[in-house]
């Protein structure tokens, strides 16, 4: 079993998602696939060198990652409630 | 031996196919179902690895988490009607199990050069990150105090 083929293969989803999709929810679910799929490798090494710093790590990242998807989300709500958006292209042809 | 190389390709295969859906299917709801599902085999894993505490903070995480999802996906998008064919869905799944075969058999050693320091995870956490883990807790409360204050001067504006 390769643990860092698994890792990519969630990098690419998260990639797949964050390229193809423009729903505002989607692309967020993709960047949280994609900080899981680095997260991760910090609790697999650890476990193969038997160290529980990597966990620590990954515990550490993991807090700053639940607040980015916090504030992204109420700056959506925010977006949502203003502008009735939530498709990623129609708020980037905001800014012409 | 093989019963643990059998839950282990259950797991990759539940992990893979989770996350492909999260971002696969059309219906908002239904991804974020998808993503609590990823992050419970997630957590799983974790415990398969000998890792108990990343997999119970993950569990935890992982629940605030999809909790914050699933209002959002409630409450900022309109029932539109799009929903995902069976077909497509069928499609997905041999997809996300196509993914899944070179995580499976994928043989490949890491070679690490680090070297091993066995500390337990209240050492590593309290006395070789101890500033790191203040600090986040400040970071993490400046955020909920910002949120706090985001929504409501909006609401206030509204």
């Amino acid at each position: 079993m390769d643990y860092i083929i698994l890792s990519v293969t969630l990098l690419a989803i998260g990639i797949y998602g964050l390229v193809t999709k423009h729903d505002l929810i989607k692309v967020l679910i993709s960047i949280e696939l994609i900080t899981i799929a680095a997260s991760m490798n910090f609790v697999v090494f650890a476990s193969l060198m038997n160290d529980s710093l990597g966990q620590t790590f990954m515990i550490l990242a993991l807090s700053v990652d639940s607040c980015m998807t916090a504030v992204a989300l109420a700056l959506a709500v925010v977006v949502y409630r203003k502008l009735k958006i939530l498709d990623v292209t129609e708020l980037s042809e905001l800014k012409e | 031996m093989m019963h643990n190389m059998l839950l282990e390709t259950v797991l990759v295969v539940g992990l893979v196919a989770s996350a492909f859906f999260a971002i696969y299917l059309e219906e908002t709801v239904y991804a974020v179902l998808s993503l609590a599902t990823m992050l419970i085999v997630l957590s799983t894993f974790y415990f398969s690895l000998n890792a108990p505490f990343a997999a119970i903070f993950q569990l935890a995480i992982g629940t605030g988490t999809v909790a914050i999802f699933f209002l959002a996906g409630e409450t900022l998008t309109t029932k539109s009607g799009t929903t995902t064919s069976l077909k497509k869905k069928l499609l997905g799944l041999v997809a996300s199990i196509l993914l899944s075969i070179p995580c499976i058999l994928g043989t490949e050693q890491t070679k690490t050069f680090a070297r091993s320091t066995s500390f337990s995870l209240s050492t590593a956490l309290w006395e070789l990150r101890a500033i790191d883990a203040i600090a986040q807790g400040l970071v993490i409360l400046t955020i909920a105090l910002g949120i706090v204050f985001l929504l409501k001067e909006e609401r206030r504006r509204s």
